[in-house]
């Protein structure tokens, strides 16, 4: 019985330079290629459902789509102000990807999410965002001041939390998902030896053809995936906006 | 041993699982900027395009709504000042004709009054003339009565003169 929880696959390698560092080669791996069809499924859904805008007798889908936007206004304009109203596409953007990039799971392909990679991306992309906000708040100078408050002291704590607002955003968000595929792959694995194990006591080449098929694996992992798919993919993408749009507006605070 | 050599198989194809590898993370940054600008161009741009377009239609219709208001109310209003006008008019007009009335009826009682004390006055005078009348037709009977009388009486004849006097003097002293 094997059981191997590995990182994304590697389709392609594009050789950059000679050598062994990290920039010399570009791994085109499941994450991009799930990423892009991620992309390409939000598009295509926006491009769908914005089809044949009319101002008067709408259709179900032109009330999807406004509802969406108002959704996502709603959200960005309460958590931020209406002096933030240039982020509701970022986080749109930041949500939409997340979330069908953790719901893509459920149809057999690897979450653009259970890679540290995408995370640590959307992650400094807030984080600078959050020290332009600061800078922005109280010039260079004001920005460095406040790592020394409340005194000098406090000031490699102060880098330190700084450092660990995107670093556990980022975990966060990777840790929920990758959890869920480990644990995915594991009630997989022990559902197919239970499979096989009890399917085995039944006697003769019955018993050995039943042993050889997953029976168990039908059906029961979709419970556990309710929480570990549906529910963490949705609420880890909730949380992810909530606190890109807090930290930002509370930059923009001082 | 052989478990080993299978895992390394693998991980040769497949990335750590918990690794930073520099280009999957400058192009997930890219994708989510991407991903943001398709956002706005096939979202959000149209959403907010027909939602400002079906706005300024629902302004255009309540102003539209509000201006028929306000014209129906200057009709109703100017309506209602004609009817008052001409209930005024009517008032007018039904009070110049009782005053015409009244007058009318006055100056007829006043005439007829007038006529009446006229009438009145012509009988009296009438009756007065026709009493004096009778009263001097009365007077020349009896003094050509008397003067006859007299003439028979006295056989004498008197001038015109002195007839006429005692004729008079006769009768006032009869008329007394």
């Amino acid at each position: 019985m094997e059981i191997n929880i590995a990182g994304p696959k590697i389709y392609w390698t594009i050789r950059l330079f000679d050598g062994d560092s990290l920039f010399s080669k570009i791994e085109i791996s499941e994450t991009m290629v799930v990423g892009w069809l991620v992309m390409f499924i939000i598009t295509g859904l926006c491009i769908f459902l914005t089809r044949g805008l009319k101002t008067e007798n709408i259709s179900k889908r032109q009330v999807v789509a406004e509802w969406l936007v108002e959704l996502i206004d709603n959200f960005v304009i309460g958590n931020m102000g209406e002096k933030f109203r240039s982020f509701i596409p970022f986080v749109a953007a930041l949500f939409a990807t997340s979330l069908v990039s953790n719901l893509i799971s459920l149809v057999y392909f690897r979450s653009p999410t259970a890679d540290i990679n995408t995370e640590a991306a959307w992650a400094i992309v807030v984080f600078i965002m959050i020290t332009a906000q600061k800078i922005k708040a109280s010039g260079f100078l004001g920005y460095l001041k406040g790592f020394t408050t409340p005194i000098a002291v406090m000031t490699p704590f102060n880098v330190l939390s700084e450092m660990a607002t995107p670093i556990g955003m980022a975990c966060r968000h990777f840790g929920n998902i990758l959890s869920g595929v480990v644990i995915n792959g594991l009630i997989y694995a022990a559902l197919a030896g239970a499979s096989s194990a009890l399917f085995g006591l039944l006697p003769g080449a019955v018993g050995n053809l039943l042993a050889q098929i997953p029976i168990l694996d039908v059906g029961v992992p979709a419970i556990l995936s309710l929480y570990f798919d549906w529910f963490s993919g949705v609420m880890q993408a909730f949380i992810f906006c909530m606190l890109t749009t807090l930290y930002i507006s509370n930059a923009s605070e001082g | 041993m052989v478990n080993f050599m299978f895992l390394a198989e693998t991980v040769s194809e497949e990335q750590d699982l918990v690794t930073l590898i520099p280009w999957t993370l400058i192009a997930q940054v890219c994708n989510l900027f991407i991903q943001m600008l398709l956002l706005k161009k096939f979202l959000f741009k149209p959403v907010r395009e027909v939602i400002a377009k079906r706005k300024a239609k629902a302004d255009a219709e309540i102003s539209e709504a509000l201006k028929a208001k306000e014209e129906a109310a200057a009709m109703k209003a100017e309506y209602e000042q004609n009817m008052l006008a001409a209930k005024e008019q009517a008032n007018e007009i039904l009070a110049t004709a009782n005053k015409t009335a009244a007058a009318k009826s006055e100056q007829m009682l006043k005439e007829a009054s007038e006529q009446a004390i006229a009438m009145k006055a012509k009988a009296e005078a009438d009756i007065l003339q026709e009493r004096r009348k009778a009263v001097n037709e009365v007077k020349d009977e009896i003094g050509s009565m008397a003067m006859e009388i007299a003439g028979k009486v006295i056989e004498r004849e008197i001038n015109e003169k002195d007839h006429a006097n005692l004729i008079n003097q006769f009768i006032e002293n009869v008329g007394s």
